[in-house]
Formats: structure tokens, sequence, C-alpha cells
């Protein structure tokens, strides 16, 4: 038995009770003057309130006043009248249990929800006494810096957590020295070992980083840092707000007191006035890193708190495979995407050959993956391994791993998989056992492909029509396809990819699994992925990702229910308010005060099904914005709709809580100035989201679970949004429900304690050597690989909680979660809600894209742009800012004193336009102007440009919303509508522009586009379609 | 005694640019005396990206190369400002940030690795991170930080070496008269051209197939200087071809299907012969493509 245990049952004697209690009151002020003279900043805390403190029992029976003044604390025996906060406590027992040295957070946690521990008091008040009690444990952490590892030089050198991978900051004199990839040491554990045709792999013994996180000192130390709350000139919450004025008018500074006060009572008045649901939340996410102080956890705690409207999203890096493949073969819980586990292995022990189709790991890193997987590729070639990259774009993967380079016209992917699976069924090429066992529908599809219903036979000849690809190359990569063991990574991650983000993509997603299918997907060397995914390390030992909840409480809206909540005690959360705003719909919710959307949820396929309505029945419209994080401008398509939206007065409201001043910011009423992940303490692993991704730390060589040490003091005066909303919360009553009494420090403790974490390393070494890794299993005990259980017609044996129960129509686990358990060529959820749907039927069937050269729109934009994910930033994260970044000439080109973004065209089209490299161009559309450098290159086939997408700090050259952006917000020109009419998510690689040569206006400042000048303000080609489908539908 | 040596391999490079990144991260904002003052944030690199793009659509070549000091031990700037310039012991070149305060000193490095930083008044290069070497740091940053080790520190007796850059063939940006410790692998995708190109043949049916697995020959002059397979999809790549070098002959005989052969002019840049099949002219590959007009 350990000490704790021993506590636990110790008889509830009431004289033990008595004596452990009222020691551990008469020693209180003692041990606090003690702390407070052994650590300077401790006094510093203790000298913040001058009031006076009653803890007692319920019945008066005992009681001990504390009076703290200047600093100095004293106390005596019994009860008073007139004391700022009380404590209470039921009984003796209670008392004893949460006061004695070794506590029991479940004990807590159970006083508080059945009363038996109250605080009484002005809020901030009592925050601030019930944290300073937990300070006690923590002073010598807290206060006497006692983590972290001294360095022979003086620097101390942290631990912290990036969206492209776990770091060192050595830090001195309370500045960021510098930021590495973390290199083992002797004590950390060796890798794993893949025996691969007679060769030995293994990572070498390092941490990898992402580019962009190599420039994150820059970032925090930019000189565009909000640095102290504002408030936007000509908004007075008591007068005149002026909404027309968002995005043009400068800020003044005000107090924490004033901005604070400001946004709690625009809290209260817009609840009181309008009631539920009208306080309006989103967040963007990847500009911060951690379990506690990000969107997920405190976040979400506390707009649960005030009932606040979220947005539904849609999973925007997945489209196809949510809203097509999942119909196919299942996986709704990881988006339609494919299982990954074992998949290294096998790929490198059996497969000859990887397609890369529309996949770019290289740039995306898979997700949050820095470069480990680079690592990884990098032995293909060693192997033999050949590699196909099809994608319009001669991406970076391709060009870093070679291969053969296949470049169709955007939008005609799907013809070119039909046409592989056509000349597959001629040839007898593809694995019709497998068919017979495993599948279902496959007939229908082959009528189809044969062109029995129609005349057409999807062959070569007819793909290379539509694609631009000559058939020879397509018969080629068919026949060599069938004749070796491939892996199909369509998209980085298995799943994502940028054709999954266009006009009909679910047709290419689903055309993707049906491929591999056919191929007898879970033999040996026949899977999805490109050794982005799905490591030989250990699954078993349990450390939460960023969505499982943090410190949320939610275990309806985050992935807390799953492990994080019965491990982790803590008071439930969750959120009164039903409405939502679907994601790709807010501009139009904002300015229509109504819209409607399909949400992808992620029990089951079949929850796409029903249409989420806004406003919801009995509620008002959103009146009041709190913006959190990164940018819509730029990230989500036809942005200029989001820039309208701020400028009129259908939001009375708007607060932003953000780290840099950039884009969405500059449209606030209030800003709320947020600090970065190094300045306050926090807790993750590398790569883990889990919660949208099971098991994401797949991606890494090494399972890095890392502190987040608090590395510097937060700069100026800002504050970690955990502290933010807590100071809000407070001002709403909501102090001790927001938080439970405990600093971010006291939840990363409890989130420690709840993971594996305290079984191999206790919390004090975690605390100072900053990380732990996590051994890999022994070969004999990896985890099996994926779908091979399917193939082989077993139960499901790979290490997942999903799909649910109910998901399995047979057996439980016994087969896929569709229907029939099978996978369908033809789509039994498909066909019950919309058999009759030709833009997304139940068997994959190819249509020319809706925005293409096929479309009306063709001959005036007679340009397709591809938009991929940057290389060099993460979204809006690691752009602009004035960090390092803008040194990396593939990232952004300096002309004439400015930083502009990249759009890269064939030397044909540039030719034909009179431009050159690094000429400033217009790329324009009906939607929007976007001004960049030029870059003349052989990347990109003719009729096409290629920019990356999601810069977010949108720079208009005039009026905001009216004239082109300066910054390279590309996200501006790509098309609101949705990937088809009841597949709701986006589609920003259907879109067609045109180009010229940028000449500055005489007056900038009153510049309007053309495109400004062909529709009034609040109208947008998204509303439209979207008003026109809604009047054309019956159905929903 | 052993000494630093830096080796880059084109081929393991994969552009990230964290090497550049990762040396602004530890000299911006941070002043690293006696070994140098801070470098700029802006418009000043001590180890700058270079990138090349070669051959047209479909068949492309990206490369990326860093420049950086060459830590020469017969170094032109040292014999330009023997007063400014410290060599080590160990092979590292440093300039003496007290002697540092003359813009003429950025003339005296012919391969442009000196540059001036106006903002504190100096004369800066790479330093190796001499100041970390000295603490125990086994790389610079910029190596440290490297995923495929593109960029290799190594420290090793200079004879071991010199054997190293024999036997993988490595070369350096600067010549060897002055003794320069930086080496580069595969820098012919930085320096020469290639040819490239595609063989088809047409079946009884009149379609066209990938001719997969077919010698290929480049004569110059009638000589074969260089044969290669072609791939899966019929495409044969010529690398290195020294630009500039003048007329080639590219053929190939197909079992059963007759030959194919071209002529190509390498000039400064590459060329690609687009698609050779049997009994036809050759025709431009992939980018000739025009987007679909009806």
């Amino acid at each position: 038995m350990n000490t704790k245990e021993i506590v636990r049952n110790l008889k509830p004697l009431k004289t033990v009770d008595k004596v452990m209690f009222a020691g551990t009151a008469f020693a209180l002020d003692k041990v606090l003057n003690t702390m407070a003279a052994a650590f300077p900043a401790f006094k510093g805390e203790v000298a913040k309130k001058n009031i006076k403190v009653q803890m007692k029992l319920r019945d008066n029976s005992f009681g001990r006043l504390f009076i703290f003044s200047d600093g100095r604390v004293s106390a005596r025996t019994g009860i008073y009248p007139g004391a700022d906060v009380e404590m209470v406590f039921e009984t003796w027992e209670i008392a004893r249990k949460l006061t004695f040295v070794i506590r029991d957070q479940m004990d807590f946690v159970n006083a508080a929800k059945n009363n038996n521990l109250q605080l009484l008091g002005d809020d901030e008040d009592s925050d601030w006494f019930s944290g300073l009690l937990l300070k006690v444990f923590a002073a010598p952490v807290l206060y006497g810096g006692a983590y972290g590892t001294k360095m022979p030089n003086g620097e101390m050198r942290y631990v912290n957590g990036t969206n492209g991978g776990a770091v060192f900051v050595y830090v001195k004199n309370g500045r960021i020295v510098r930021i590495t990839p973390i290199d083992f040491d002797k004590d950390d554990p060796d890798p794993w070992v893949i025996t691969a045709k007679g060769k030995k792999f293994s990572p070498p013994k390092r941490s990898t980083v992402s580019s962009h996180t190599m420039s994150l000192k820059s970032l925090v130390y930019s000189p565009d840092r909000i640095l102290y709350p504002m408030k936007r000139v000509d908004f007075d919450p008591n007068g005149e707000r002026h909404p027309e004025n968002r995005g043009t008018s400068g800020y003044e500074r005000i107090s924490w007191e004033e901005a604070t006060d400001i946004v709690a009572n625009e809290i209260m008045r817009v609840r009181k006035e309008y009631g539920a649901g009208t306080v309006f939340h989103t967040s963007g996410s990847h500009h911060t890193w951690g379990n506690v102080g990000y969107y997920t956890s405190c976040t979400r705690r506390f707009f649960n708190c005030i009932g606040a409207t979220f947005d539904a999203r849609n999973p925007d890096s997945w489209e196809g495979f949510a809203w097509g493949a999942v119909h196919h073969y299942g996986g709704s819980a990881r988006n339609g995407g494919a299982e990954y586990y074992g998949t290294v292995e096998d790929c490198l022990q059996n497969a000859e050959l990887i397609v890369f189709w529309s996949a770019d790991p290289e740039v995306t890193s898979g997700v949050y993956g820095a470069a480990e997987g680079t690592i990884r590729r990098a032995w293909m070639k060693e192997l033999g391994i050949e590699a196909v990259h099809i994608d319009p774009f001669f991406n970076c993967t391709a060009s870093v791993f070679k291969g053969t380079w296949i470049v169709p016209r955007p939008g005609t992917d799907t013809a070119i998989a039909l046409a592989i699976a056509h000349q597959w069924i001629v040839d007898g090429t593809y694995d019709k056992d497998y068919i017979e066992r495993r599948t279902l529908g496959f007939d229908v599809w082959k009528r189809y492909l044969l062109g029995e219903d129609d005349g057409i036979p999807k062959d070569v000849h007819w793909q290379a029509k539509e694609s631009g690809i000559p058939a020879r190359i397509i018969k080629a990569l068919a026949k060599k396809w069938a004749s070796v063991p491939t892996y199909l990574a369509a998209g980085a991650l298995h799943s994502f990819g940028g054709a999954g983000r266009q006009a009909y993509a679910t047709e290419w997603a689903s055309a993707m699994v049906c491929l591999t299918a056919m191929q007898g997907w879970g033999k040996p060397g026949v899977n999805f992925g490109c050794l982005q995914h799905g490591t030989p390390l250990d699954t078993h030992f349990w450390f939460p990702g960023y969505a499982e909840g943090g410190m949320s409480g939610d275990y309806v809206a985050t992935g807390a229910g799953v492990h994080a909540y019965n491990r982790m005690p803590q008071s439930p959360s969750v959120n009164s308010n039903a409405q939502g705003i679907p994601r790709i719909r807010i501009p139009e919710a904002i300015m229509n005060k109504e819209t409607q959307a399909h949400i992808a949820g992620v029990y089951s396929q079949n929850s796409q099904f029903p249409v989420m309505k806004y406003p919801l029945p009995g509620h008002n419209p959103v009146k009041m914005y709190y913006k959190f994080g990164g940018s819509h401008f730029g990230t989500q398509p036809e942005s200029n709709r989001f820039i309208n939206m701020y400028r009129t007065d259908s939001l009375e409201f708007v607060v932003n809580q953000a780290i840099w001043m950039e884009g969405e910011t500059r449209f606030a009423d209030v800003i709320l100035p947020a600090c970065t992940n190094f300045e306050r303490w926090d807790i993750g692993e590398a790569a883990n989201c889990g919660g949208y991704i099971e098991k994401a730390y797949l991606q890494n060589n090494y399972r890095v679970i890392h502190m987040q040490h608090k590395c510097i003091e937060p700069l100026g005066e800002s504050k970690p949004d955990f502290e933010i909303y807590g100071i809000i919360a407070n001002k709403l009553g909501l102090g001790q429900v927001y938080n439970e009494g405990n600093s971010d420090f006291d939840w990363c403790k409890r989130i420690f304690e709840s993971s594996d974490l305290p079984s191999r390393i206790d919390w004090l070494t975690f605390l100072q050597k900053g990380y732990y890794v996590v051994p890999p299993l022994p070969e004999d005990r990896r985890d099996p690989v994926s779908y091979r259980w399917f193939y082989e017609g077993k139960k499901k044996d790979t290490p997942e909680l999903t799909p649910l129960p109910s998901e399995s129509y047979g057996r439980y686990n016994e087969g896929l979660q569709t229907q029939s358990g099978l996978f369908e060529f033809e789509s039994l959820s498909l066909k019950r809600f919309a058999a009759d749907d030709e833009e997304r039927p139940p068997i994959v069937k190819y249509k020319p894209s809706w925005e293409g050269p096929r479309s009306e729109l063709f001959k005036k934009y007679p340009i397709q742009l591809v938009s991929t994910h940057p290389r060099h930033s993460f979204h809006t994260m690691q752009d602009g800012k004035q960090g390092f970044m803008n040194e990396v000439s593939d990232h952004r080109l300096r002309i004439d004193g400015f930083d502009y973004w990249i759009c890269r065209m064939h030397p044909h089209d540039a030719e034909k336009r009179g431009l050159k490299s690094h000429d400033i161009i217009e790329i324009f559309n009906d939607r929007g102007s976007v001004l960049c450098a030029l870059e003349v290159t052989s990347r990109i086939p003719i009729g096409l440009i290629h920019s990356h997408e999601s810069c977010g700090d949108y720079r208009p050259v005039g009026v905001p919303g009216k004239s082109p952006d300066r910054n390279g917000c590309i996200n501006t020109l790509t098309p609101g509508r949705t990937v088809s009419k009841h597949a709701h998510g986006i589609a920003p690689n259907s879109c067609l522009v045109q180009v010229r040569k940028w000449v500055e206006p005489e007056d900038p400042a009153n510049y309007i586009s053309d495109f400004a000048k062909l529709k009034g303000p609040a109208v947008n080609s998204a509303a439209e379609q979207e008003l026109s489908h809604n009047a054309k539908k019956g159905r929903n | 005694m052993k000494r630093w040596h830096m080796v880059f391999d084109v081929n393991k490079c994969i552009g990230c640019y964290t090497c550049t990144l990762s040396c602004k991260d530890e000299h911006v904002g941070n002043e690293w005396f006696p070994y140098t003052d801070r470098q700029k944030k802006r418009d000043q690199k001590w180890i700058e990206m270079g990138k090349r793009e070669r051959g047209t659509v479909p068949r492309v070549d990206l490369a990326y190369r860093p420049a950086l000091c060459n830590h020469c031990d017969e170094a032109p700037c040292r014999k330009k400002a023997p007063g400014a310039m410290v060599k080590r012991a160990d092979g590292i070149m440093l300039i003496d940030p007290r002697a540092a305060r003359d813009e003429s000193l950025v003339d005296a490095c012919p391969f442009g690795a000196i540059s001036w930083n106006d903002e504190v008044g100096a004369a800066q290069k790479c330093t190796f991170c001499a100041h970390l070497i000295d603490d125990g740091w086994k790389e610079p940053r910029c190596v440290q930080s490297c995923p495929l080790r593109a960029l290799k520190a190594i420290y090793m007796e200079d004879v071991d070496f010199e054997k190293i850059v024999e036997e993988k063939g490595l070369v350096s940006l600067a010549p060897a008269s002055v003794a320069p410790r930086v080496w580069y692998k595969n820098l012919h995708r930085f320096t020469k051209n290639m040819i490239a190109g595609e063989i088809a043949f047409m079946e009884d049916d009149d379609t066209e197939t990938c001719a997969a697995d077919i010698e290929v020959f480049l004569k110059k002059d009638g000589e074969v200087v260089a044969k290669t397979l072609t791939s899966t999809f019929g495409e044969f790549t010529f690398d290195p071809v020294e630009p500039g070098s003048g007329d080639y002959e590219v053929s190939a005989e197909l079992p059963g299907k007759g030959k194919v052969f071209t002529l190509v002019t390498m000039g400064e840049e590459s060329v690609d012969t687009g698609i050779l099949c049997p009994g036809k002219d050759p025709t431009p590959s992939h980018d000739a493509w025009e987007p679909i007009r009806e």
C-alpha cells in the first residue's frame, strides 16, 4: 500500500479528522509566511490581496480566520464576522481530506459536486485564495523555477510543443535564446527496427521539426505581437458603434479592467436582451499547442459556461473522404480516412510501388508530423520502391523522392481512376476472389465502367480527353499497379488531398478506396499510405491528444468521453445551447440571418443526411462574435464574404482574442492580447491530436510526451488564454465553475496524473527533464496491419474503439462500418439517401467540374488555380508577422519592400501575358482579386497556376472587401460553393481565374476592383448558390 | 589533429530551408562575443539556399543547395585582411568582431560569403556555430536541424577527409587552390544539364504503348557516351550532360517494333526529346496540352 492508499483507508475517526484538519489550519499561515520568505515571487502573490478569509465547518464548530496584510499572513482560531471569503467544509472528514498534504483530486471534485465544499465571497478574491492554497504545493516550481535543465553556460533548457514537433527552448535572462529539435539522450529508449527485404531500418535517435517551427522565436518576439488590450477608436459600447468601419479604423490602448468589463458586460447584455445562443464563438486552429490552454480545452469550457453558439465544422482537409468514401467502407470516426496501423512496416516489407495521388507529405507533414515521415521515405530508394506522383503541381515530395510525375487537369482525377479500374477489368487483373468474398455491388459499377449503361466505356482513351494525360501513360500505370503490391497515398495522411477539396470530390475519394479494394485491400503490400502514418510505436500507452478535451469537462463535444473523463476527476461541462452555425456558411448566417447545411458527423456516415438549420426554432440569430485564434480570412473559401460580414451591423459586438495583429483581428471592436504557448504552462505530445485523429502520433518515429514549460514571462500585458477566460468568467460569477479553482499549471498536473505517465516517470522528474519517450514495443507485440483482418475475413483486431458497436449491422466488429459489413462498390447508405443524386451517386461516377474547363465561366476566366496547403506555414500560423519566414524565398518574395505571396505559372502562359519572374501580378475573378509575386516555372503545366492557400493576413489595397488583397489571401478567389448539393464540404480547388500584370492605381485608398462592381456588398455567389439550391430542393 | 569539414548532399536536401531558419534562430537577437555580433533579421543570411530547376513538364528536376563560408585554409579573405580573420586550429574561420567594422571586408571573399550588417556595423559570415562547438555541441545549428542530414558536419583528420572527397567524388563551390572545407555531393543537379524524353510504340490496334525497359543510347560524334533503361512509362534521363556541349544523338531499338532516333543540341538549358515513336517524328511531351476548348 502506498501512502496515498494508507491515508484513503484511514478509519474516518472523527478524532483523527479533527486533529489533522485543525493541525493543517493551524499551520497554514506559518507555511504561507515561510514560503513567502523563501520565494520573493510567492510573497508577491500573497501580497496581491489584503483580505480576511474564514475557513470553517458548516456548523461553526471549528473555524480559523486568516488575515492577509501586505504579504504577511496572520491567523486566529474561531468564527469571526466580516470575512471577505469563506471556505466552508461540510464535515471534519471532508475538511481533513481536502486540506491534508496528500490529497486525492477525486475527493475535491466530489466535495464540490455534492456541495461539501463551498467558497463564498467575491469571485476574484475566492479564486485567488483557492489558487494560493494550491500554489503552496507548487511554489518551488512556480516561484523557485525548479524545472528544466540548467546548462553549463548558464542557460536554462526547457521543453515545449509546437504544431511542427516537440522542441528544446533555451532561455537566458528571461529571453528565448534558441529553439531546437530534440536530440534524445542515453536514458531515452532506442528506436524500433524494421527488417525489410534483408535490410534493417531504424530512425536516428533524435526528433525532427517542420521548417516553420524554426521560425517561432521570431514570432514570439514579432513586432506584430499585441501587447496590451485595445479598443477600436470609434467603438463606444454605450453609444455609436460604427460597425461599418471595422477593418479601417485604428485602435487605442485600454486597460485589462476596461477591456474585460466591456466583454463581460456585452456577453450579459446580449444574452439578456436576445436570449439563448446569441453569443457566437469560433476558433481558428493550429496557432498554438497543448492540452490545457487550447481551443478544445479551456476555450470549450468557457464558452459552454455562457451557452455560446459554436460553428459546426466541416472536415475541411478530408472533404472527399468524409462525404464520399465513407459511404463505401465506413471509417466515419476518421472522417472517411483509412486505418494506418502497421502500414509503415508492411509497406517497406511488401510494397513495390507507392502511388502518391494528390499527396504531398513533404509539405503537409501529414498533419503535425514534422519531418518524421521524410526519414522513412528516404528508405524507399534503398529498397527500390517505385513512386508515381499524380498532381497538377510538381510537388515537393515528387521533387525530393523522384518517380514519375503524371499531370492531370484539376477536377479530372476521377476520370483517371475510372480508366484504371476499366483497364483492370479488361485485363482481368484485379482480385476476383476478394471481390467475391468481401465486397458488394461490383457488378453495378462494372456495368458503368464498361459503358453498358450509357454506351461510353470509361477507358484510358476516354479519360485522356478529360485529364489531358495520354492513354498510354494511364494504361502503363494500371498495368504496373496491378502487377506489384501497391500502396496508394490518396492525400498525405490516409486521406486528405487537394483533389478531395473540389467539385464532386466525393467521387475521387470514393474511387481511391474502390481501386484499393479491387486489388485486395489488406493483402500484404496492398494498403493506403506513403510511410507517413503507422509506425510501430506503443499504442497501448495512453496520453491524451489535444482534442481529447483537456480541462473542458465536455464529454459530449470533445473526445473527452472516450478516456479522459473517467480518468481525470473533473466536474462536467456541457453547452445548454443547441444552436450552431455551419462553418462554411458563417457569413450567410450573419448577413442573411439564416442558413443551413449538412454536417458530417463522426459517429456514423448516416448522421450527415439531416440538415442543420440556423437559427434554431425559438432562437434569435447571433449578435456578438467572440473570435479566438487564427483567421478565417484566407483559410475559408471566398473570404471576401467574411470581410463584408464584419462591416455590417448584424454583429453588434466583435471581440478578438489573439496573439498577433493580423487578419481578422483588425476587424474587432475589442482586442484581448493572448500570449504564445512559450509564455505559459501546458502539457502535450508531439503530433497527438487524439480526438481528431486517433493515434495521430503514429506519424512519429518516437512518442514524445512533453511538458510545455513556461519558458518566459508573457510579453507586455499579454496573458495566457486560460487566464483571460478566467478574468471574464470571474466577472460573470463563473470563476470556480470555469477553472475549478485550479491554475493552468494545476491542470497540467491533473492531466499528467490521468495518463499512463505516472507508471513510468514521477511528476517531478518529468517536470525537470520536460519529456518522456515511450519505448516501442518488442517486435512480437506490434499492432496488426490495417485491414489485414478484413482481407482474411477475421474479426477486426486493430487497436481502436471505433466504429461504435451500433455501427456493426451484423455481428459486432466482423465487418466494415457499412450496412452490409462488406466493402460496398454500390453504397447502400447513398442508395437509401438519394439513389438518383447524379452528383453523388451510389456508385462512383465522373462528372466534369461545375467550375472547370467545361463550365461557362471558362470563357471569361481560362486559368485553373491550384491552391494547396502551404509548406512554410501552418495555415495562417508562421506566415507574415515580420518573422524569419519572410526570408524564405520559396514562401514570400520581397519586391519594392513588400513581401509578396508567390504564384507559379508556366513559361508559355507567362510569355503570352508579357510576364516574367518577380513581376507583381493580379489574379482575379468575379469573387476577388489578389496580388502575388510571379514565379515562372515548369512545376505547373500550361493553363494552370499554383499558389499555396491560407495566408490569413488580409491587407486590402483600398476598401476592404472591394479591392485586391496585397498579401496573398488566395482564398478570396476560391468559390464558397460546396462540393456538391448534398456534400457540404469546401471546394477551393475548383477555381477559375485570369492573371494580368498589376499596375498600382493612382488613388489606392479609394480603389474599387471590378469584382466589387458586379454586385452589392451583402450578396455573394455562395449565398446565391445556396438560395437557388434551397428553392429547388424538395428533400430538405 | 582533427578538424571540421562540412558535406552537403543535394540528393538528401528536401528544400525546407530549416538550415537558414535555424541559423537565424541562433544568431538574430543573440550576440556571441567574442565570436560574432548578432545577425540581421532581414536581408542577411549566413547560409543561403539556392534553387535550380531543370527540364520541362512532365520531366522536371528541382534541386536546392546552400552556400555558406567555405572556411578555406588558404582563404583569400585572410590574405586580404589578415588582421580581421582568425583561422582556428580546428579549421573554423572567424571574423574577429572587433576588427570587423570595415565594410570593405565584404569584398575580401570572392565567393560572396561575407556580408555587411548595417545595424551593428560589422562584416559577418557563418561561424560554424563555433560558440556552440566550444560549448560541446557536436554540430552547428544548420546541421542539427537538417531532417535527412543533407548537411553533415564531420570532425576528422584532413588526410582521412581527403579520402572521402576522393571516394565520394565530392566537389566544392570554391577552387581547390583555396583549400575549402565545405564540400558537395551530387552538385551536377546544379551545374550540369540533362537530356530527357520518353519512348512509345504503336500496337497492332494502332494504340500507343509506353516502351518500358528499353536500352537508350546517348552518342556524341558516333561514340556512345551514356546509356540508360527506360522506366515503366518509357521515360529516360541522361544526367549529367555538360551545358553547351553541342550535338548528341539519342537512339534506341525496340524489339520487333523498330528504332527511334533523334538529334539534340545541348545549349545552356536542359533538353527534352519529347515522345520518340518508331516511324513517327518526335512530338513534344505533356506541356503541349492546351486546356479543353469546345
